[in-house]
């Protein structure tokens, strides 16, 4: 019966836990799992026991009266010279209430146990006791057994078989036993109660050990998060004992990642660079030779170019990818770029007045930083009549850098602003350049959560709007 | 015109050789950086071709030991490598132009063109203020003999405190010196081209006069050589 229940018990555990059966899960529900059913089974059998072990000693105590009351019967019970049974007084004033719960009844019998005569207590009246199931008449110890009193209630009872001067003699004892089980159901109530509040207490206390104690696995995933959202590069954090092991190893597995990205990357350029020399030579020989074979050549290194430059930059993403959290200051490179464009279109005589705070620092890498003004700049000095405008500002409704490249030159009409962007799109066929300029920056803005717009400029010509990242560096 | 054509793969160097003799240059060949160093040293070229991945010494490193020696030869830098970066550590090495590979024959003919044209311009006088130099010629200015890396502006303010030295110069003055008409000024323009140059040539070299203006000298150990 007990088997059945236990059985159905951990059935239904399995059903509403199944990581039980699968061993899959939550790690903290696993821990918390293992502990509510090692409380839970050790509850039940340390309450059963003790309620057992109250009802034994209850009973214990509870049988000593009833076995006092059958030994003063037994020890002072005589017959006189004409066989008549005389039976002891008993200084307990219960035994003479009617129905008061305690009772006594002596039975004579015959030798083929049939009943002679029968002796009760006044608080039985008419009523009487019944007899043990089954009685060892040989040993003469006292059994004791449930019985039912003249006004049903239980009764706990013990029975005496005895011959006493050639007569049979069974004498038997009963007292209700009704409060005795109130008292042990109490016992079972109240420690059953104590054990549930302990259980779920120690519950608790499970779960928020288990929660504080797997914070650094918590940390851990954070950490990781941050990685893949390439917010960091490796784990910072200090771990315990048992997981800095796991922390090392993953740091070691993103460095070797690391390196594996960069060879890679290095090969890729290197391979990338290594082409350009062999594309000169093609379009050397090419020359302007009008050769339909020689215009074969022109137009296929134009695209082997294209392709080459492509891979480059897609090499670049890669290891951009691998580092973010730099920080690169505006200032320098918009001197060093407006030195290096100045000089390149000095027979034009271009100007180029910058402006940027000091302490302005665009927040990626500084190639990245090169390529997205430096090709704007140089845009601006292919069209421009002579001057150019730099301002680099920090915004808060931009929540970055703005800045703002404006030439004097002949502008664009605002319906192609669109269509500049778009790879090899080039407004003048016959201008410098390879047209790659502003779709290149446009990928690299966005790589980097930017925007880049467009606008007419107070100069007269152009103005290119950059929204990047930054921030004010110390 | 005499040009040093410093490139090491054999089939680009004979068709830049043969292009560039057709176009009236006399070249000369140097397959290495050892050698390019010790011809535009010794030789004197009108121009040079100078590609960067040159084995034994690197273009660059070429390029900086030229120019630490004194050389003002104009040189043209031929480069695969085409980012920006890449460039801007090119002209900070002291290169006059760039050209980046694959490139069209006609277009590097049509640089160096002008590359020639540029260095060919009338000589003017070396403006010397202790150890500051700018020449004129070459738009080049030099602090201790390290070449000064300046923005048109910066240099144009430059040039004029160099005409004008030891004279308190007021801020009016440089403004219109600085920027045409048409160019809208806000009111700190002059310090901020101030705080720049003094940041490349040193701070104690311009003296803020309270009021009046700014004053361009030579440091007190420094002797004029004018």
């Amino acid at each position: 019966m007990k088997e059945a229940d236990l059985a159905s018990a951990l059935h239904n555990l399995k059903r509403f836990f199944p990581a039980l059966s699968h061993g899959r899960g939550s790690l903290a529900g696993r821990l918390i799992r293992l502990a509510a059913i090692w409380f839970i089974v050790s509850l039940i059998l340390i309450s059963a026991g003790l309620t057992a072990f109250f009802n034994y000693a209850s009973v214990t105590r509870f049988q000593a009266g009833i076995n006092d009351i059958v030994r003063n019967l037994y020890t002072h019970t005589e017959f006189d010279a004409d066989g008549r049974i005389r039976i002891p007084e008993l200084y307990n004033i219960r035994t003479d209430d009617i129905y008061s719960g305690l009772y006594w009844q002596i039975i004579e019998l015959d030798n083929d146990d049939r009943v002679i005569g029968v002796h009760k207590s006044g608080s039985l009246v008419e009523r009487s006791l019944d007899g043990p199931k089954k009685l060892d008449k040989m040993s003469g110890q006292a059994e004791f057994y449930n019985g039912i009193g003249p006004r049903r209630q239980p009764l706990r009872q013990t029975a005496v078989y005895l011959r006493i001067q050639n007569h049979n003699l069974l004498f038997i004892a009963g007292e209700d036993r009704s409060q005795l089980d109130r008292n042990v159901g109490q016992f079972a109530l109240i420690t059953g109660g104590a054990l549930i509040v302990l259980a779920l207490g120690s519950l608790v206390a499970i779960y928020l050990q288990v929660r504080i104690g797997l914070r650094p696995l918590f940390a851990l995933t954070d950490e990781l998060h941050d990685i893949r959202k390439g917010k960091t590069t490796r784990l910072h954090g200090t771990y315990p004992a048992e997981i800095a092991p796991v922390t090392e190893e993953v740091n070691k597995l993103l460095e070797y990642g690391q390196d594996v990205v960069e060879r890679q990357r290095t090969h890729v350029g290197n391979l990338a660079h290594a082409l350009k020399t062999p594309l000169s030579v093609l379009l050397a020989t090419a020359g302007d030779n009008p050769d339909p074979l020689a215009d074969t050549i022109r137009k296929q290194s134009a695209l082997m170019k294209e392709q080459v430059d492509h891979h480059l930059r897609r090499a670049r993403a890669a290891a951009r990818a691998q580092n973010m959290g730099e920080r690169t200051p505006v200032e320098p490179v918009l001197d060093e770029l407006a030195v290096t464009l100045e000089q390149v279109f000095r027979d034009k005589d271009v100007t180029i007045d910058w402006r940027a705070p000091e302490n302005l620092a665009f927040r990626g890498e500084k190639q990245d930083f090169q390529e997205i003004a430096g090709n704007l700049l140089e845009n601006a000095c292919i069209w421009c009549k002579g001057k150019i405008r730099v301002t680099a500002s920090l915004s808060d409704e931009a929540q970055g850098m703005t800045l703002l490249i404006e030439d004097n030159g002949p502008g664009m009409p605002p319906e192609r602003y669109g269509e500049v962007l778009k790879r090899g799109a080039r407004l003048d066929e016959s201008a410098p350049g390879s047209g790659l300029g502003l779709s290149i920056v446009d990928e690299l803005v966005r790589a980097y959560g930017g925007k880049l717009s467009f606008d007419r400029s107070s100069l007269g010509g152009l103005k290119c709007v950059v929204i990047l990242p930054a921030n004010f560096i110390s | 015109m005499r040009i040093l054509l410093a490139e090491d793969d054999p089939d680009l160097s004979r068709q830049l050789k043969s292009s560039l003799q057709d176009a009236g240059y006399v070249v000369d060949h140097a397959p290495d950086g050892e050698e390019a160093h010790f011809l535009g040293d010794t030789e004197p070229y009108d121009c040079v071709i100078l590609d960067l991945g040159l084995p034994k010494i690197d273009g660059v490193s070429v390029l900086e030991r030229w120019r630490r020696d004194g050389k003002t030869t104009p040189v043209l830098i031929l480069t695969a490598r085409g980012a920006w970066s890449d460039k801007v550590s090119g002209f900070d090495a002291g290169a006059d132009d760039y050209l980046t590979k694959p490139f069209h024959t006609e277009e590097l003919l049509a640089r160096l063109r002008a590359l020639v044209r540029r260095a060919a311009g009338h000589a003017q006088p070396l403006l010397v203020c202790g150890g500051v130099r700018l020449d004129p010629r070459a738009a080049r200015a030099s602090v201790n003999g390290e070449p000064l890396r300046l923005t048109s502006l910066e240099y144009r303010l430059l040039h004029y405190m160099m005409l004008h030295q030891n004279r308190v110069i007021s801020r009016t003055e440089l403004v219109e010196h600085l920027y045409d008409q048409d160019f809208d000024r806000d009111s700190n323009t002059i310090e901020v081209f101030m705080g720049r140059l003094r940041k490349k040539i040193g701070t104690d070299r311009i003296e803020t006069v309270r009021g009046l203006g700014y004053r361009l000298k030579p440091l007190h150990d420094e002797v004029s050589e004018i």
